[in-house]
């Protein structure tokens, strides 16, 4: 891993606070962070430590309360929901920990979801995730149905379904939280070889298990980082 | 994101809940068929006293007992009222039978002059019982109305100037007393208290209502005043020579009436004007029935929409995932917007499917016509709904944000 890489999210002194029953939570208090292109990064947790919420902030699925946040050149913190939608679709591959395909709908067609909706045309789409699909193992099963396939296989299409935009960031969401250890593993594997193919991953988790196998981890508590 | 892929999304979640989705159009449906089939039934219903109307010939002139205001019935509303008054003024008429003789001698317009005394009774020919239309006539009806016979032939001027009791009757009339026997000249029927000789039957004209002989019987219009209590006539039908002629007969019966009569105990009526009362009920009838049936459309709306509502829902996380791959609001919106109308639409398509079939099945009973208007207006109805009860479970979708989506269960 060469520091010299380009920093491809920043985060800067991001806070975050909720109001709840009238209460305001402060679930993030100043969160500086760095990731580099082709790390594999480990944001590691207890429940309730906000890493849901910065899972939420580095997706660009919410906007922090203030603070900074860079994604590949963009900042990220102040856009509309148009425009997150926009860099969700370009710029991030969503892996999450119930799988979310939809179901009665193939394989093939669950990968090419996100290309729907940045106007790829139906031939490049059915090729795109034909390609993706044979990058975790699946290039046979591309008629299956969800219903169809294992817990890893499917997580395994979920994967597919974050390549195939060819993303700057794979967020993991507790990716292997409801799979049993054989396909947990098996699926831990893919995020290996990813990584190897210069893919950048940061995995949300709660596992110290599953946070090792990162190049990195960060240690959240409290909406604050603990250590690096 | 092409209209196109917008499109087979729709599709492909319509056909995955292929039961719900049609339980959910089935408002639509009904709504739709219904407006078709009571439509049709108005028109039918207008289509076939109008054709009736010109059965009689352009030729026509009718008196009529009472003051019908055809202003008033014309532009709809009461329609009924006034039907049915004519026929209690038939009751009380002023108009007496020496009328006919005063018209014929002043007027040499017209070619043809009949009375009418209409009513109903009980006949029987042995042990057989009919209850049937007694029409009291002249003897020239039967050539006004061009009839044929099978056998015998219509009443003469005798038998009407000295009452005697003679009848016509029906090809039906004739098949139902005496089963198409040939032996029937000369026979004796029961009409009421009296018995009548029967002198001939009428040739099979077909159709259904008042114009048609084949389930009447016609008797001399001396004895139908007699036979319903009536010192007076009901009706009078003048063929006038030509077109041409209508509006001078029609003029010179009224000047001559007038003499006779008080303003408000007689309407002199010609078929033009017959004609455009009968569509003006008529129509305010169709417009009636479609809008009772355009209700139900409506109410097939909601139900479209309380489903997607339920829909949008039950399909929280599909919207949480799609927005978090990218889907915009608008797109969200629109792909709900379209399901939407794909349901109502396919649901005018099968509603339209139904009514067509629904008025071709009842026209075996009755007479309907399928009007293009009303397909053409319950269809782009249906369409309109989907897109009106459509728009707020799509908003509500298009809402939805997508952490709070993707966390339901």
């Amino acid at each position: 891993m060469e520091k010299s890489k380009k920093i491809v999210l920043q985060t800067k002194e991001v806070t975050k606070e909720y109001k709840m029953g009238g209460v305001v939570v402060k679930a993030l208090q100043g969160v500086s962070l760095s990731i580099h292109d082709g790390e594999f990064v480990a944001i590691i947790g207890p429940s309730g430590s906000g890493k849901s919420t910065l899972m939420h902030i580095i997706g660009c699925l919410d906007i922090p309360t203030s603070g900074e946040v860079l994604l590949d050149g963009h900042q990220v913190g102040k856009m509309n929901e148009r425009s997150l939608a926009e860099i969700r679709n370009k710029k991030i591959g969503f892996v999450f920990q119930s799988f979310n395909l939809l179901p009665k709908t193939s394989a093939i067609e669950n990968v090419a979801l996100p290309l729907l909706y940045n106007g790829t045309s139906e031939e490049d789409s059915q090729r795109l995730a034909k390609e993706a699909l044979s990058m975790v193992g699946l290039g046979e099963r591309l008629d299956h149905h969800p219903n169809q396939l294992s817990g890893g296989q499917q997580q395994r299409v979920a994967i597919a379904r974050a390549l195939v935009t060819n993303p700057t960031i794979i967020l993991g969401d507790e990716p292997t939280g409801n799979l049993d250890s054989k396909s947990g593993k098996e699926v831990m594997e893919i995020f290996h070889s990813l990584h190897h193919q210069g893919k950048t991953i940061v995995l949300i988790t709660h596992d110290p298990k599953v946070a090792q196998q990162a190049e990195r981890s960060i240690w959240l508590q409290d909406g604050q980082i603990k250590k690096v | 994101m092409t209209f196109k892929k917008l499109l087979k999304i729709a599709w492909k979640s319509v056909r995955a809940n292929k039961s719900r989705s049609l339980l959910t159009t089935l408002g639509v449906i009904i709504g739709v068929a219904s407006v078709i089939i009571l439509v049709a039934v108005g028109s039918g219903l207008k289509d076939f006293i109008t054709s009736e109307m010109q059965d009689m010939g352009s030729n026509l002139v009718m008196v009529m007992p009472g003051d019908i205001d055809l202003k008033k019935v014309g532009t709809g509303g009461g329609g009924g009222g006034v039907m049915s008054s004519g026929l209690a003024a038939m009751q009380s008429s002023k108009i007496k039978y020496e009328y006919l003789n005063d018209i014929q001698q002043v007027v040499p317009q017209v070619k043809d002059i009949v009375g009418l005394v209409m009513g109903s009774a009980t006949t029987s020919y042995q042990n057989k019982l009919l209850s049937s239309q007694i029409f009291g006539t002249t003897e020239n009806y039967s050539e006004m109305r061009k009839y044929n016979f099978t056998l015998g032939g219509f009443f003469n001027q005798a038998d009407v100037s000295s009452g005697r009791k003679v009848a016509v009757i029906g090809h039906k009339v004739a098949e139902d007393l005496f089963s198409n026997s040939p032996v029937v000249i000369g026979e004796k029927i029961k009409v009421g208290d009296y018995r009548y000789t029967v002198v001939g039957v009428i040739e099979e004209k077909g159709g259904q209502g008042t114009m048609t002989p084949d389930d009447k019987i016609y008797i001399p219009i001396t004895v139908a005043q007699r036979q319903f209590g009536q010192d007076n006539i009901g009706l009078i039908l003048m063929e006038a020579n030509s077109p041409e002629d209508v509006p001078l007969v029609l003029n010179s019966t009224e000047d001559i009436l007038k003499r006779k009569l008080k303003d408000d105990e007689f309407t002199v009526l010609d078929q033009k004007e017959i004609l455009s009362t009968v569509s003006g009920i008529l129509n305010t009838l169709t417009v009636a029935l479609g809008g009772i049936a355009a209700i139900s459309l409506i109410v097939g709306g909601i139900g479209i929409m309380n489903i997607m509502l339920v829909s949008v829902t039950e399909r929280t996380q599909e919207i949480g995932l799609r927005k978090a791959l990218g889907a915009k609001p608008e797109v969200i919106l629109t792909q709900f917007l379209i399901e939407a109308v794909v349901l109502s639409i396919g649901g005018g398509i099968l509603g339209v499917l139904l009514g067509g079939g629904g008025a071709l099945f009842l026209g075996r009973f009755m007479p309907t016509t399928i009007t293009l208007w009303s397909v053409i207006l319950a269809f782009a109805v249906s369409a309109a709904i989907g897109i009106i009860f459509g728009v707020a479970p799509a908003r509500k979708a298009s809402q939805l944000s997508p952490i709070e989506a993707l966390r339901h269960e």
